[in-house]
């Protein structure tokens, strides 16, 4: 649809524009000698007639638009487009004209309208060009609009998928080793398989549900740390021991789903795993004013290879945290010969949307 | 299944964690002619059996505390059959790179199992050991350079940073490390040695020795016009024409 036919106000601030120009041609025409009603009455209605002719450069411009199209192409396109319409507005003043002079008790006609016809035709010419360009202009710029609505549904699109991918990133080999114990649990101690095999579904359920949640509440989360731990406990033994000091107050603070279970499962695969004897993983919440911290703490080999802790799982929370909350979140780990730390600080947040 | 006679085997588990060795042994006790001779839950406690119960198999897990599956490999395989067994599936090359006979994926079934002795039993009976020094040696160097040095003395196993080595000698078919004023011995080519190491900081300075730089005094010349290597503690190394040609390309 033709953007300026399409709305009301706009086809009247045009059609005001063309008024103004008739006056301005009319108070041309009044130095040649013409009185105002005289000009007025000869100039006006042909052009309003003709500004309409001038909306077409509309359909030139969008015929030969000007990113794929060459340079000379627009040119000839423009200048044949003008001559036509400018050659429209001639007939248009001619046949007013002669309506005019046909009806003389309405108006006196002077010859000397005629003798300023040229000068009207370049002007009526250049008339055209000027519309022409300035839809050349409302094109570009609703292509701009366009570009950038797309741009900014690509980011949310995006922001959405890298979430929905973040999230999906359970540890399979979690799993297998899993369902390892449970099949040896199944030969010797059928209870405890069984609820291993519970413990499992538990886990899994909680983490599918609360993967499609924005937030959920930190004791969500903690729920699915200790079902998390307490599958560790049944495959590691008295290897893993975990002590943990949880602010009651921290309990009801929103989050992004699954922010503590990755630094859990590295401070198992990168800490406890490596030593022969195991060790203590240490679990602290805590609200301090309108900001939480959570700090995971383990023991890790001195003598394992000195390949960074964390990793992809670090990574993904940090990166999760950065996208949740832009810069108000902190992640910062630190390792020692013997330990791994990691504390993340976030702003206390409870029923405000954090998206 | 025929009731043929099966070469007997004995085997010992490898796996960190109780449950995973458990169910490989009650497995094991339905196999026929096979016996579990130890459990070991790391792989010192493995390298120790295989010298002091000398097993055919082990059942080897990979991701284990203080040396891998893949270390325990180097260490052990070239006295006994390996299977690995584990819950990643991206080792599964580099196992058979170094001539493991099988990769188990947990969780394990039993029939798996019995495949994998099936094969162990094929390849004894053809008389093969297992990997040979040569084919250990084609493996695929790890990603990076070793940043340790593991050797076997029986039962014991020795881990040697890198740093703390002084030298390197290669001695008939072994190898021999020094470090801290004591050698040890690796049935090992120095090229292997010198191939896995950080090339910025292991020289080869002669046809029997490469050098830790860091250890590097100062090289003399003798009577007869030979380099000699002055170690940093007075030790003293020959240096042919080609390593002094290294050396100072990395001084």
């Amino acid at each position: 649809m033709h953007p300026i036919l399409a709305r009301l106000d706009r086809l009247g601030g045009y059609l005001a524009l063309w008024v103004a120009i008739g006056v301005v041609e009319s108070s041309i025409l009044t130095r040649q000698g013409l009185t105002w009603p005289e000009a007025l009455v000869q100039v006006l209605p042909p052009l309003l007639v003709y500004s309409f002719v001038c909306l077409s450069a509309w359909y030139v411009c969008r015929a030969t638009p000007l990113a794929t199209s060459g340079v000379p192409r627009v040119l000839t396109a423009s200048l044949v487009a003008a001559f036509v319409g400018a050659a429209l507005w001639l007939a248009l003043s001619e046949a007013w004209l002669a309506t005019l002079e046909s009806m003389p008790e309405l108006a006196p006609i002077t010859p000397r309208f005629r003798i300023q016809v040229p000068f009207l035709f370049v002007v009526s010419l250049m008339l055209f060009l000027l519309v022409l360009s300035v839809h050349y202009v409302v094109l570009a710029f609703e292509a701009f609009r366009t570009a950038e609505r797309q741009q900014l549904e690509l980011q949310v699109l995006t922001r959405d998928a890298e979430l929905r991918a973040l999230r999906a990133q359970v540890n399979p080999h979690f799993l297998y080793n899993s369902l390892n114990s449970i099949s040896a649990l199944t030969g010797s101690d059928a209870a405890a398989a069984r609820r291993m095999c519970l413990l499992l579904a538990e886990f899994l359920r909680t983490t599918l549900r609360v993967s499609s949640e924005q937030r959920i509440t930190m004791a969500e989360e903690m729920k699915l740390a200790e079902r998390f731990l307490s599958i560790e406990q049944v495959r590691f033994g008295a290897r893993l021991q975990v002590e943990q000091s949880i602010d009651e107050h921290a309990l009801e603070c929103q989050v992004p789903p699954l922010v503590l279970q990755p630094l859990l499962e590295n401070a198992v695969g990168h800490g406890i795993a490596g030593l022969i004897d195991g060790g203590t993983i240490r679990l602290d919440i805590a609200r301090r004013g309108d900001r939480v911290s959570i700090t995971v703490e383990n023991p890790r080999d001195p003598d394992a290879m000195p390949r960074k802790q964390g990793g992809v799982g670090l990574e993904n929370v940090r990166k999760r945290l950065a996208l949740v909350f832009g810069g108000a979140a902190r992640l910062e780990a630190t390792a020692s010969p013997t330990g791994f730390r990691v504390a993340i600080d976030l702003p206390w947040a409870v029923d405000v949307c954090l998206l | 299944m025929s009731v043929s006679f099966e070469l007997p085997l004995r085997i010992a588990v490898v796996d960190d964690e109780p449950l995973a060795r458990a169910v490989l042994c009650e497995f094991l006790a339905a196999e026929p002619n096979v016996e579990v001779v130890a459990e070991c839950a790391n792989g010192f406690e493995a390298v120790k059996a295989v010298s002091e119960k000398s097993p055919d198999l082990l059942l080897l897990d990979v991701q284990m505390p203080k040396l891998d599956g893949f270390e325990v490999l180097d260490l052990v395989g070239r006295d006994v059959a390996v299977v690995f067994t584990t819950a990643y599936d991206q080792y599964a090359l580099r196992a058979f790179d170094v001539h493991a006979v099988d990769y188990l994926l947990k969780p394990v079934s039993a029939e798996r199992l019995s495949e994998a002795l099936a094969r162990v039993r094929e390849r004894l009976g053809r008389g093969e050991r297992t990997a040979s020094p040569g084919v250990m040696a084609a493996a695929p160097p790890r990603e990076g350079h070793a940043h340790r040095v593991l050797v076997r003395d029986g039962p014991r196993v020795h881990v040697i940073p890198v740093e703390k080595i002084d030298y390197i000698q290669a001695q008939d078919d072994y190898v021999c490390f020094s470090s801290d004023g004591k050698d040890y011995l690796k049935e090992q080519t120095l090229a292997e040695v010198e191939a896995s190491l950080d090339p910025k900081i292991f020289v080869r300075i002669h046809r029997s020795y490469v050098l830790n730089l860091a250890r590097l005094a100062r090289v003399d010349q003798d009577e007869r016009e030979n380099r000699i290597a002055v170690l940093t503690d007075g030790r003293r190394l020959p240096v042919s024409r080609a390593g002094y040609t290294r050396l100072n390309s990395l001084l």
